[in-house]
């Protein structure tokens, strides 16, 4: 019961990243590669504000938020006016030296050694310690996220992005400046990436630079991929199987450390083959 | 000034590395328009083929980097008869080919990390690591003959470019592919070589940074950054451009680090790409 509990919660995680990063590759049609930086912004503010500060848990998520949008916004301000496989390669980029960051910067995030000791939630009172409250609180953020998402897909702003992914030029014609709009959903998809950093940290009870690679980011782009592009129910729908299909592998008895490799295999692969056989994924309205 | 000179030794040593990874990026991106992120694993394979030839199986040192930098090259070769090749055929956008190179990349590191573990292993023994002085700083022979090896294949391409009528082939493809299959080159035996010789060149990369430092499965990502980097400053789809951003790249990070801890590197290379992306997004020399 408890391991369903913990998968649960990890498709959540990951939905709620899925959704988040849809919006810029789906929606908005650019290749943003370095999810997991923003991730990993979120996931350390809370671990350093909940340990050392003793700040509470949804302010350090508040606080997540707001660092994760802020380094987006500063990043973003280069990438925005790229597209395509620059963008691509830049945002990668920009993961390696956050993984950098969270690694060298020993005073602040204790490099390798990671912070233990992440405190669960609390609110008035309510402990959110167990782990059937924990899911409650992480699917309410996910119904939030999902919620947010769809606004955001379908208000006029979402109708611009939509139309830069398919005619940036066209849309700059009607005097649209399409760097603002694309700094604008990139900062917002990463605040919306800190919310489940801070709900993994604090799931967790541990944060350390080794969950915020590349290979993380890789990870999120495939499950949007597969879910389908510009579709809010298949990132869900993408993180569910993608979380659960590596499982099968413990089961079928590798020791930990080849399993952990053997789940990049498994999502590498699923990856070549989607784009070999089926780009636009299960649900997807847009193909790369 | 001592520490001027030997930082500048290590940026123009770190830059010929660096010029073997933009090399074989820059010649595959000419050909095929995309950013193959795959490059960097072939350094890893490169690496660990040349690991297991000469250290566990015993093979002399010459043959072994030979058998070893093939060996990357093939692997190249396979990963464009495999995925890229079909994907092209099907006239893929070239993010669907990125996206399929990211791919690529985590099923073949993973797979490094699964046969080798994620160990850090060292290539040379206490051979080849006497120091020489020059100009008040100190080299490794083995890093004599990084510079010299790399020098090597810079002109051994150079005069493979321009020289055979396989490099006016590979030039044409460059320029349009279209044409080129017009005019009766077969341009996907063409890019196939290329990718054998961008990745060999990779594979070389990989060796000799076992040699230098040592190897590890994640070395990749590292090394794919340094040559991308390396190519877009220098202008990206010339060669000549990627050496001569690979140099500079090399100087400016080592320098860079003159007041700072040394694990900043990348921040600094990273902030040098950023900065041409912002004041000079096509490059040194425009394509």
């Amino acid at each position: 019961m408890d391991y369903i509990l913990h998968l649960a919660t990890l498709v959540i995680i990951y939905a709620i990243l899925g959704l988040s990063l849809n919006l810029v590759v789906g929606y908005t049609g650019l290749l943003a590669s370095g999810h997991a930086a923003f991730y990993g912004i979120g996931a350390y503010s809370t671990a350093i504000l909940t340990t050392s500060l003793g700040v509470n848990f949804f302010a350090s998520m508040a606080a997540g938020i707001a660092a994760s949008a802020g380094a987006a916004f500063l990043i973003g301000a280069v990438l925005s006016r790229f597209d395509g496989d620059y963008y691509a390669l830049v945002s990668l980029g920009f993961n390696v030296i956050i993984y950098s960051v969270f690694l060298n910067w020993h005073g602040l995030t204790r490099g390798p050694l990671g912070i233990p000791g992440v405190p669960r939630p609390a609110l008035f009172g309510m402990d959110f310690s167990s782990g059937v409250f924990f899911l409650a609180l992480a699917a309410c953020f996910l119904a939030l996220t999902f919620l947010a998402a769809r606004f955001v897909a379908r208000s006029s702003f979402g109708r611009v992005l939509k139309s830069i992914r398919e005619d940036e030029k066209a849309i700059q014609v009607f005097g649209y400046n399409t760097v603002y709009f694309k700094l604008a959903i990139f900062v917002i998809s990463a605040g919306m990436a800190a919310v489940a950093g801070s709900l993994v940290a604090s799931y967790i009870n541990f944060v350390d630079p080794s969950s915020f690679t590349v290979m993380e980011s890789v990870f999120i782009l495939a499950i949007i991929i597969f879910g389908g592009l510009s579709s809010l129910k298949g990132s869900v729908i993408g993180a569910l199987v993608l979380v659960l299909l590596p499982e099968a592998l413990r089961f079928a008895g590798f020791p930990q450390a080849i399993a952990a490799q053997m789940r990049h295999v498994v999502y590498g692969l699923f990856l070549v083959v989607l784009m070999l056989y089926r780009p636009q994924g299960l649900f997807g309205e847009f193909k790369l | 000034m001592e520490i001027l000179s030997q930082l500048i030794l290590n940026g123009v040593m770190a830059g010929a590395l660096y010029a073997l990874m933009a090399l074989g990026f820059n010649l595959i991106y000419g050909v095929t328009r995309f950013f193959n992120l795959a490059h960097g694993v072939l350094a890893a394979i490169g690496g660990y083929a040349f690991f297991t030839l000469s250290k566990m199986l015993g093979l002399n040192i010459y043959l072994s980097v030979a058998t070893g930098v093939a060996i990357a090259g093939l692997a190249g070769y396979g990963f464009d008869r495999l995925v890229y090749s079909k994907l092209r055929k099907r006239k893929a956008s070239n993010l669907v080919l990125l996206v399929a190179s990211l791919g690529v990349f985590t099923t073949a590191q993973a797979a490094l990390s699964i046969i080798f573990t994620s160990q850090f292993q060292t290539l040379s023994e206490t051979a080849g690591q006497e120091a020489l002085s020059v100009l008040g700083g100190v080299v490794t022979r083995t890093q004599v003959i990084i510079i010299f090896s790399s020098l090597a294949s810079m002109l051994g391409l150079a005069a493979l470019l321009n020289g055979t009528s396989f490099g006016k082939a590979v030039r044409a493809i460059s320029d349009d592919e279209e044409v080129a299959r017009m005019v009766g080159i077969n341009t996907g035996r063409v890019t196939g070589y290329v990718f054998f010789i961008g990745s060999a060149l990779a594979g070389l990369a990989g060796i000799l940074v076992g040699f230098d430092t040592g190897i590890q499965p994640t070395m990749g990502m590292g090394l794919l950054l340094k040559g991308v980097i390396a190519s877009i400053i220098g202008g990206v789809g010339n060669i000549y451009g990627g050496v001569l951003g690979a140099f500079l790249l090399g100087l400016v990070e080592n320098l860079g680090i003159w007041m700072i801890p040394g694990e900043w590197k990348d921040a600094v290379s990273f902030l040098l790409l950023i900065v041409f992306l912002v004041f000079r997004p096509q490059g040194i020399i425009k394509r």
